[in-house]
């Protein structure tokens, strides 16, 4: 089953600092921009980091109201594919993880009592996969355009008309397993390190940026990690 | 003549912080007029954070500070003096859910704040909640959760306390993820904290701590 492993984080400080819910860069202490950076060499010498994306493409077969019909049976649930895609050719299923190593080593300084290397670090893991699936829709974009088609933005289980149930179904469709993501009994993914999304592509499919995610959300105002005030 | 501790504190310098403690130590202050000072500054610091001239890493940063003054404090102190003084709090994400970044900050900032924190782990079986109630007798519970599927759990926990006759005696706060107050009151809780120091805030005043 595809897999893409040798994709290239370039995790920038800026990104590690948002996730950590910094709204103005210029006043952050000298200290924690120190502690930020050395975490973010570690990441590099020893491998915290490793970041894999599990995929599988389906044709679609049918469209309608409230689902996807895909060759091979499958069916993915929810208005929201039919309705935002009605042109899409296929979709791709996707997993991506950055692995278990960083969160262990986040629970390895909290369990001994360093806080705040525990609280960057799990910042820099959420950047990690932020700039994965950054680097993995890049990549579809570019799959699409070889076949002379576009790749849409990426759409995820628990968006208003997709429904977070789907999270199981479409763990098995892009073969979340060959990466080692799994769901708990209660749907957590892990490693928690990991999300999953559907990309669909067609003649003309709609992309939107983060910023316009943020702005239409409704905890925009609230939100620690938009995009918006930084 | 030694620098003011409790703005260098509040100011994050944490290197001036330590030399001004053990400066004071040497000569003899009494050590808990340190903690006192200590306390002061957080409050300063927590001020910032809500006027959000300092975030959530500052906070840690100013709690693993204070963690290093009681250490060279520690042992100075009488028994009594050691003692934690802000009361048992139980926390634990609840079942379900495995996260635990934002419940392990709570729970360092309880405890650099004086409060003795039963810390349960993730994914906490509501049976251990209500087992833990009734063998420590905490009055403060905070059940973390990130995910929307945490809500429901949030709610059996906290119905599982009432059902055990426990509920009176004991304020529960929830937190983590995107809480507001429609979740609070979906779950039955009494109070949620947007982060850590709010979370201290509603201990502090549910143990009647200025």
């Amino acid at each position: 089953m595809p897999v893409i492993n040798d994709i290239r984080l370039n995790l920038k400080k800026n990104d590690v600092l948002r996730r950590q819910g910094f709204k103005g860069y210029t006043r952050i202490r000298p200290e924690i921009k120190t502690l930020v950076l050395e975490l973010l060499e570690s990441t590099e010498s020893t491998r915290l980091l490793e970041p894999t994306t599990a995929y599988e493409f389906y044709p679609i077969t049918g469209m309608e109201p409230d689902r996807v019909l895909l060759q091979g049976g499958a069916v993915v649930n929810g208005s929201l594919l039919p309705s935002t895609f009605p042109d899409a050719k296929e979709l791709a299923a996707i997993v991506c993880t950055i692995g278990p190593g960083l969160e262990k080593q986040v629970t390895e300084y909290s369990r001994g009592g360093e806080t705040l290397r525990a609280m960057l670090l799990d910042g820099i893991g959420s950047a990690a996969v932020d700039i994965l699936v950054q680097e993995t829709c890049r990549f579809f974009s570019g799959e699409a355009s070889k076949r002379g088609l576009q790749a849409s933005s990426p759409v995820n289980p628990g968006m208003p008309g997709l429904p977070i149930t789907e999270q199981r179904n479409l763990l098995e469709l892009a073969h979340a397993g060959d990466i080692g993501v799994s769901l708990t009994s209660s749907g957590v993914m892990v490693p928690r390190k990991s999300t999953s999304m559907i990309i669909a592509t067609g003649p003309e499919m709609k992309t939107w940026t983060q910023a316009e995610i943020c702005a239409r959300c409704n905890l925009r105002e609230t939100c620690p990690y938009t995009v918006l005030r930084s | 003549m030694a620098k003011d501790l409790c703005k260098t504190l509040a100011d994050l310098k944490e290197d001036e912080v330590l030399a001004i403690v053990e400066e004071k130590l040497k000569a003899g202050a009494d050590p808990m007029g340190i903690l006192a000072d200590a306390g002061r500054a957080m409050e300063i610091v927590g001020n910032r954070f809500s006027k959000s001239e300092y975030f959530i890493p500052d906070l840690v940063y100013s709690g693993e500070i204070l963690k290093k003054i009681n250490e060279l404090v520690k042992p100075k102190l009488t028994e009594e003096g050691g003692a934690k003084t802000g009361g048992k709090v139980i926390i634990g994400t609840v079942t379900g859910d495995i996260h635990d970044i934002g419940k392990d900050i709570v729970v360092f900032m309880l405890d650099v704040n004086g409060f003795d924190v039963v810390d349960l782990g993730v994914d906490v079986p509501i049976q251990k909640f209500v087992d833990t109630i009734k063998e420590t007798s905490a009055p403060v519970v905070g059940l973390s959760g990130f995910l929307t599927l945490a809500y429901d759990s949030m709610k059996q926990t906290i119905e599982a306390i009432k059902a055990a006759g426990l509920r009176d005696n004991t304020k529960i706060m929830i937190g983590g993820g995107q809480i507001t107050d429609e979740i609070m009151n979906y779950t039955g809780a009494d109070a949620f904290g947007k982060d850590a120091m709010v979370g201290v805030s509603l201990a502090k005043k549910w143990a009647g701590i200025k």
